[in-house]
């Protein structure tokens, strides 16, 4: 298998598995968030504004992922 | 108003037959007729199938990813190794700039009791920088560093939206989308801001070897001390990779995605291909606007944090 064909089946895999883990991370998070919504409507606010913050860091990790892919295609 | 009344009482028993009952027409009045559901139907597939049918036009190339190469339009030459050119970027930024400047004059000139709609929305998104981010993230420091962190917001926002709107700055003047913060270099560099402004707030305030000592917990063993010291300088330096690629590759997938979806409505050289494409296009395009506001958020909003944990820091 030559370096090109290579380069490309590792962008794949990296995005591929590195979309596993923040998928289930995001759904814990926003399940527990709409959780703590319906027990205590009245800081819903609160909660929206974490859960927010939460799912910017958490799809972070999915997107060092894509910049790995990147990385893969283009640059190597 | 009679027919109308009439037609309401004999659509409300439950059972609605395939073809509805024809109204008896009122003297003077138009008898409508209302078309059979298989006539809709029918009409349907027939425009289908002619939009299916109908021989597309020529197949061109198109590279998406040549969207995020940046060509100098104006050249000046490179002073050592900086290269000085205006390319597509930096004016991307000078427009960010200009958008942001020219907004706060005209209204902090033309403030009125009641609000027109520019006002109002420039009151809310300054509210809740206030309120949102500051007042409900940093216990401390909230005035002295409110003006950073909402012109961090603001900038960032601003050069998202931008990024949106196609502007003729594309190869050969062509319209094309861009966004300043797709770029690792302008995003590194606000990521430095908040970086620096995090240390010199934690060294301002409690001094260099107390802010130092602060990093760990006072109550281990020195060994722990050691490594728990060397992860939190890691993190520390992490935290700048993370904020910068954060808003860098959601503005980079996100563009790649539109441009993508663009495409995709052009390859299959098919009308019927095109029209639901161009639809999926404008679901696509209305996720990014939200996007950018979110990633504007979050970016101030984790400065904010970084500033607040610094400037409290009292282990």
């Amino acid at each position: 298998m030559d370096a090109e064909a290579a380069k490309l089946i590792g962008a794949g895999i990296a995005m591929g598995a590195g979309a596993v883990g923040p998928g289930i991370g995001l759904g814990i998070l926003l399940g527990k968030a709409y959780e703590s919504m319906a027990r205590q409507p009245e800081i819903s606010g609160d909660i929206r504004t974490s859960m927010f913050i939460g799912i910017g860091v958490t799809e972070a990790v999915a997107l060092y992922a894509f910049v790995v892919a990147l990385i893969l295609i283009f640059v190597a | 108003m009679m027919a109308k009344m009439k037609k309401a009482q004999s659509q409300t028993p439950a059972v609605e037959s395939q073809s509805p009952a024809p109204v008896a027409p009122q003297p003077g009045q138009l008898q409508r007729r209302r078309m059979p559901r298989w006539a809709w139907l029918l009409l349907v597939v027939v425009v289908a199938g002619g939009l299916f049918l109908i021989p597309g036009g020529q197949r061109e190339d198109l590279d998406v990813a040549a969207e995020f190469d940046l060509h100098p339009l104006v050249k000046i030459p490179a002073i050592g190794p900086i290269d000085l050119s205006i390319t597509k970027g930096v004016v991307y930024l000078w427009i960010a700039t200009a958008v942001l400047v020219v907004a706060a004059i005209v209204i902090s000139r033309s403030l009125k009791p009641t609000p027109s709609r520019f006002q109002f929305a420039m009151e809310s998104l300054y509210g809740l920088v206030r309120e949102g981010i500051v007042n409900s993230v940093m216990k401390s420091g909230g005035d002295t560093w409110f003006p950073y962190i909402a012109s961090v917001f603001f900038f960032v926002l601003t050069s998202n939206f931008v990024g949106l709107i196609p502007l003729p700055f594309a190869e050969h003047n062509q319209f094309g989308f861009y966004a300043a913060t797709a770029n690792l270099y302008v995003t590194i560099g606000l990521a430095l801001f908040t970086f620096v402004f995090t240390h010199y707030a934690g060294i301002k305030k409690h001094g260099f070897f107390r802010y130092v000592k602060s990093w760990v917990p006072s109550s281990a063993p020195p060994v722990l001390k050691q490594l728990i010291f060397v992860i939190h300088v890691v993190s520390e330096f992490f935290r700048l990779v993370s904020l910068s690629v954060r808003l860098f590759a959601n503005m980079l997938a996100g563009h790649a995605i539109l441009g993508v979806f663009f495409a995709m409505a052009l390859i299959f050289q098919n009308y019927l291909a095109a029209l639901v494409l161009q639809g999926g296009s404008v679901f696509i395009y209305m996720f990014e606007i939200f996007v950018a506001f979110i990633q504007a958020f979050i970016f101030a909003i984790l400065s904010a944090v970084y500033i607040g944990g610094a400037l409290e820091q009292e282990h």
